[in-house]
Parts: C-alpha cells; sequence; structure tokens
C-alpha cells in the first residue's frame, strides 16, 4: 500500500487541486491510501513514511500560515527529498519553499530549502496564461493564474516552456525539479492536465500506470494539446 | 496672487473644462447609440471615463444612489430594487443589462444629469462588480452598499474569496459613515465587512428552512477568519451561507434586523420579522439562492423606507429576471433558458443543485464555456474541478448534453462525477445538440447558460423547440 499525504486541503483546494491526489487514488484505489491532513494537525510525513506528498494553491493569508506551520519540519522535508519522497507542489505553493516572498514593503520568510524569492503584485491585474514545455520526453501543459512571480536562477527546472511564461515573464524555466519534489506555478488539477505525467507518479511509486478512464483522459489531453499549438503563439 | 493660487485655479478650471467635455461628448454619444436603437450599450460612459478618469467624481449625483454588490445575486436583487421604485414613479437610473463596471457606472449616472450637470432623476441604483469596488465607490459615495454574498468566482479574474473581501472592506473604510452597509449576516465571508469602518451595518438573514444543502468539494470558506479553527454550522441554507460559529472563538453569524423566519418555498412565500413584528412577502421562485435575492431587495426597500405592505404586494407582480430564466413550452414538456455562470463556480454548483433538487424528469444542457472571451485562447479546466458535477448525477436528471471545444473535458469530468455514461452526450459542434434532446418521458429541458450569453442560450433553446415542432408535425 502506497501513502499519499495531503496537506492542508482545507486551505489548499482552491482551485480543485485535491483532485489530482483524488485522481491517483480514482486510478488505483486498492494500492493507494490518502492521509488528508488538516492544518492543526502535525503532518503525517513528520512521524511517518509517505510515498507522496502533495500541497496545493492557497490564499495569499493562508499561505503565510502554512509557512509557519512546516517551519518546524524543514529538516524532515530536506531529510525526504534527499531519500526520494514524490513531493507535488502547485499553484503559488511553490513559493513557500523559496527564500522568502515580497509583498510591498513586507518580507515573509519562507522555508528557504530551494534558492530564489517571489514578489505578491496584489494590486496589478492577475496574471493568467497557459504553457506548453517539455518535461524530459514529456510533453506538459500547464494553466497559471496569479497575483506572484519567482526570481532565481532555477537551474533545477521542472519544464522547459516551449510556449508561456516561466516563474516570471523574464524565464522560460517552469517550476522546480530536484530528485522526486516537482513544483509548477500552475494550478488546479495538474495531474487531469498531464495524464502522462500522472502515469509518471504511478509508476515512481512503483503501481500499475493504467489511469481511471485513460481513454477519455487521453483524447482531452491531445485535443487540448492540439487546441493550444494552434492559439498560444508565444 | 501667489504663483501656487493661481496655478491652482487655472488646474482646477482646465479639469473642469475636461469635464464638461466629457459630459457633452458622452451625452452626444449616448444620443447618437439611442437613435440606432442601441440604449444598453455603455459605450458612452466608457468615453466619459476615458476622456475624464475622474468624472465619476464630478458627475452630481442623485439624492439617493444604492450600490448592490456581491459574487450572487445582484442583477436580481437590483432588479427587483429598481421595479419597485420605477412603480412607485420614481425616476431611476439603472442599468438593466449588467454593465457593472466603470463604464456602466458612467453611463447610468450621466443619465441622471443634464448638459449643466444638473439632477433630474431622483434615484440611482448601481449592481457594482466588487473587483473594482474600491477603485470606483469612493468618488460616487452611495447612500447604501448592498454585499449579497461573497463566494468562488473566476480565478482568472477574482482569485479568491479572501482577496475579494479585502477589496470591498477597503471600499467601506475609505467611506466611513457616508454609507450604510447592508450585510448578509449567513455569510461568514462578507458578514465580516465594514467592521472596522464607521458606516453603520444593517443584517438580513433566514431561518433553517431544512434545506438539506449538498456539500460542495471547494469551500469558499472552511476555518473561521479569527482564529484558524474550523467553522461549524447550526444549518446550512446553501454553499457556505447559513447559521455559522466558531467552536474556539465569538465567531458568529450576526444578529439580523430583517430576520426570514419562514420560508415556504413550494408556496413561494416568506415571513419576516422586523422589529418584532411579521410580515408575509411573495417570493419570486422555488429556489433558496433567489428567497435570499427577494430578502436583500426587501432588506433595502425597508432601509430607504418603503412600507411593507405595498412591497408584498409589488412582489406579487415580479418574476426572475429574463437576463436569467426565460421559458418556452410545447406538447407538455417546458424548455427553460437558466443562467448558470460557468466558471463562477459558486453559481453553477448551486444551479447544479437546483437541478438535481427541482423534481421534474428532465435534460440537461451545457453551454458553458468561455469561448467568448477572446482574450482568453485556451480555457482553463480548473472551474470543472471546482464545480459539484457530482450534483447532476441524480435519477430526475435523464439526460446531460453538452457542446463546443471543451466538450471532452466535460465528457471526463461527469464521468469521474459517476454519471452513467449513457446518461451523458458531448458533442464537438453545439448545433448538433438538439439532435440528442428527449422529446418524450421528460417534463423539462434545462439550457444553462453563460450569463455573458443569452441571446446564444435563446437561440439553443429555440432550435431545440424548433426540432421539436418538425418532428411532431
Amino acid at each position: 500500500m502506497k501513502k499519499i499525504e495531503l496537506l492542508f486541503p482545507e486551505l489548499c483546494n482552491i482551485y480543485g487541486e485535491s483532485y489530482n491526489v483524488e485522481y491517483l487514488k480514482r486510478s488505483n484505489p486498492e494500492n493507494i491510501e490518502v492521509i488528508s491532513t488538516n492544518h492543526r494537525d502535525t503532518p503525517a510525513f513528520v512521524t511517518e513514511d509517505v510515498d507522496m506528498i502533495y500541497l496545493g494553491c492557497t490564499t495569499e493569508r493562508k499561505q503565510e500560515q502554512i509557512i509557519e506551520i512546516l517551519k518546524p519540519h524543514k529538516e524532515r522535508i530536506l531529510q525526504l527529498i534527499d531519500k526520494g519522497v514524490i513531493f507535488l507542489v502547485t499553484g503559488n505553493s511553490p513559493e513557500i519553499f523559496g527564500n522568502y516572498i515580497k509583498d510591498g514593503e513586507r518580507t515573509i520568510e519562507a522555508l528557504g530549502i530551494f534558492d530564489f524569492y517571489s514578489v505578491r503584485y496584489m494590486d496589478r491585474e492577475r496574471h493568467n496564461s497557459q504553457y506548453i514545455g517539455k518535461y524530459g520526453e514529456l510533453t506538459m501543459l500547464g494553466h497559471r493564474s496569479q497575483f506572484s512571480y519567482a526570481y532565481g536562477e532555477f537551474e533545477n527546472n521542472f519544464v522547459d516552456i516551449e510556449r508561456g511564461i516561466g516563474m516570471n515573464p523574464e524565464t522560460k524555466r517552469e517550476g522546480i525539479h530536484v530528485n522526486n519534489f516537482f513544483a509548477t506555478y500552475s494550478l488546479g488539477p495538474y495531474l487531469i492536465l498531464n495524464p502522462y505525467f500522472a502515469k509518471e507518479l504511478l509508476a515512481k511509486m512503483g503501481l500499475e500506470t493504467t489511469l481511471c478512464y485513460e481513454k477519455e483522459i487521453i483524447e482531452a489531453y491531445d485535443y487540448r494539446l492540439k487546441e493550444l499549438l494552434r492559439t498560444l503563439h508565444y | 496672487m501667489d504663483s501656487y493660487v493661481l496655478y491652482d485655479i487655472i488646474r482646477r478650471i482646465l479639469l473642469m473644462l475636461r469635464f464638461y467635455f466629457a459630459l457633452w461628448a458622452s451625452k452626444f454619444a449616448m444620443w447618437v447609440y439611442k437613435l440606432r436603437g442601441q440604449e444598453r450599450n455603455d459605450r458612452p460612459g466608457l468615453l466619459a471615463f476615458k476622456l475624464c478618469p475622474d468624472f465619476l467624481k464630478h458627475i452630481k449625483k442623485p439624492p439617493l444612489v444604492i450600490t448592490i454588490t456581491g459574487t450572487n445575486g445582484k442583477s436580481t436583487t437590483s432588479a427587483l430594487v429598481n421595479n419597485k421604485l420605477v412603480a412607485e414613479g420614481y425616476k431611476v437610473s439603472f442599468n438593466d443589462w449588467g454593465a457593472n463596471l466603470h463604464a456602466g457606472y458612467c453611463l447610468n449616472l450621466m443619465r441622471c444629469v443634464n448638459i449643466f450637470n444638473k439632477v433630474r432623476y431622483d434615484v440611482s441604483i448601481l449592481e457594482a462588480d466588487e473587483r473594482t469596488l474600491d477603485k470606483m465607490m469612493g468618488m460616487i459615495e452611495p447612500n447604501y452598499i448592498m454585499v449579497t454574498n461573497i463566494c468562488k468566482d473566476s480565478l482568472r479574474r477574482n482569485g479568491h474569496p479572501e482577496f475579494i473581501f479585502d477589496i470591498v472592506d477597503r471600499t467601506f473604510n475609505q467611506l466611513g459613515d457616508k454609507t450604510v452597509a447592508i450585510l448578509n449576516a449567513n455569510d461568514p465571508i462578507s458578514s465580516q465587512l465594514a467592521k472596522n469602518s464607521k458606516a453603520r451595518r444593517v443584517f438580513y438573514g433566514m431561518t433553517d428552512i431544512d434545506a438539506k444543502p449538498f456539500e460542495n468539494t471547494v469551500k469558499d470558506i472552511a476555518v473561521c477568519p479569527e482564529c484558524g479553527d474550523f467553522i461549524g454550522y447550526n444549518y446550512r441554507l446553501y454553499r457556505h451561507i447559513g447559521d455559522f460559529y466558531c467552536p474556539s472563538c465569538g465567531f458568529k453569524t450576526p444578529d439580523s434586523k430583517y430576520f426570514a423566519k419562514e420560508v415556504d418555498l413550494e408556496n413561494r412565500k416568506m415571513v419576516i420579522t422586523e422589529d418584532g413584528k411579521e410580515t408575509t412577502y411573495p417570493l419570486i421562485s422555488d429556489a433558496v439562492y433567489n428567497s435570499y435575492n427577494v430578502l436583500s431587495a426587501i432588506a433595502i426597500l425597508r432601509e430607504i423606507g418603503k412600507d411593507k405592505e405595498d412591497i408584498s404586494k409589488f412582489l406579487e407582480t415580479q418574476q426572475v429576471t429574463k437576463i436569467r430564466e426565460t421559458c418556452e413550452e410545447f406538447n407538455g414538456i417546458k424548455y427553460y433558458t437558466y443562467g448558470a455562470k460557468s466558471q463562477n463556480i459558486s453559481a453553477a454548483s448551486t444551479v447544479f443543485e437546483y437541478m438535481a433538487k427541482e423534481p421534474s424528469d428532465k435534460n440537461v444542457v451545457l453551454l458553458l464555456d468561455e469561448l467568448q472571451d477572446k482574450n482568453h485562447p485556451t480555457e482553463t479546466l480548473t472551474w470543472l474541478y471546482e464545480t459539484d458535477y457530482e450534483f447532476l448525477n441524480s435519477p430526475n436528471i435523464k439526460k446531460i448534453i453538452v457542446g463546443g471545444h471543451m466538450f471532452l473535458n466535460h465528457k471526463l469530468r461527469l464521468l469521474l462525477a459517476g454519471i452513467p455514461e449513457e446518461k451523458i452526450v458531448c458533442v464537438e459542434d453545439e448545433a448538433d445538440i438538439p439532435n440528442y434532446v428527449d422529446r418524450e418521458g421528460i417534463e423539462k429541458v434545462y439550457v444553462l447558460f453563460e450569463i455573458d450569453c443569452v441571446t446564444k442560450a435563446r437561440n439553443m433553446r429555440d432550435a431545440i423547440l424548433n426540432k421539436a415542432k418538425e418532428e411532431a408535425k
């Protein structure tokens, strides 16, 4: 039995993010156990081994709260990343793992696990865009909708953007990929958007990789990819 | 004369000239649009705003300005308040087609004055988009601001409810005691507005009506904004709306001045207590959220001094605004257009819940995508997984028919929601939809549509209806 820890779904499921874990579970219900941890409990990964940890998008206030919740467990998180435990972090949650977040005059200290920082632009129009990019051989699709950007070198990026922007409008490097730690600004049900990546995560956990409604999800992915290739020009 | 004073006088004169130029130019544009039969076009307002960015500050306001904002319910509430005041003989400026941004406000208030900026209307009712409220209301200074609720809305524009809350709260802080806040006591989000402003706060709320609300997957609010504990409910009406409390601190539903103590959806009536006295009012529909819209309208009308009995009599004549719902009947089947708003996931989920609870056997046609948004080449699918498609898995919903470029995403989502495959029809070309609508074994067909696509929805409903008529020949 493989354990997936869904962190703080009451705070981090603002755009249907929990469906990432739900979909993996639906694809292999007999071999996946989902541990749903709320923000008032100690995360399961602190005291037991888990195979995958998922953290989704949240509001700015809750993001700061989550940084404080996770700070005492920074060493354990580093240890799990080194061990190759799968992390999937989406939406604005990658910012939690950077050095700090700037919000006007305020500087919010983050976990400092990866060397980058983020800046919130709350008084600007929200940035919305899609991306097409490569993760190894896989063509990845993403949808970003955000008030903030991240700045740094991002040498260990997750996706090489072919169309769209990366961690900020000046880079084509998107997300973070270290061992099995995957982070992206793309929000919502990322694994529904990227069924081949969902298969890869199942394979990494040593599970059979047939997906729930595989025919339908691949058809939807192919159609969407074609549509994006037709409509996304930058 | 001091050069600074002279400079200031010249600056003021130039600003005033700019305002009058904007007023006259936009009045002329409004007249041209009227001649062309396009009164419902806010471009003259946009012109005024472009020529004079502080047009809203300089234009004279009627004696009564009411702003109605919130994620859901503002159109219906505004229409009811407008209709009542018009019926009483007031001269009311109201954009009955929406137009709830700066261009719409400019048009609305421009209508209220003559070319010399002299007020000739009694009332302005502004249905207002909450996203830009803090940038606009400071210039307008409405006498009343009603916030119907704050729920999940389009992520691309509105982000999340906390972000919207901050915008609306800033608005109240700016206005202070220049406005009165009329708030929904049962909304744990919007009921907390204007707490730190000088605005007088008036609440309206509703009793437990045994609504048996479904549980939403994505919550508008889950934890107490004061202490972070999980919010509890003595009862819930729909989504996060209900009698809420925090088990760890004093966060709870405020007391209501206007409290619906009995709501009979079946017989469409509601008893409201106010200062200990009860009045019965008719409802315009059997949906819980529409009874809130009636309650909201009553709260405003009572605050501005309208008589209870008059309001009650007036409501007997009202129905849901046609931009939200229309109905045609043929061969014993009712064919509806019904506003749902896809990317406003709170509205879509609430309508899906209504589809399940409304007991008729029905087909549901989903015209829900944002293809009309030309700024957005390929839309996100996040909203499909925020919206409770699971609610459509109901025995009285015999078939779900979806068309448009999102058809494969809809199909997957409907399957994941547990809808039996034989009930699902997903076609790329929307023109094919009428071929799949049942002609017998159902009582109703609902065409659920994006509120920006009223005409498209009516055309689809009419195509379905015409197909049925052809086959009946």
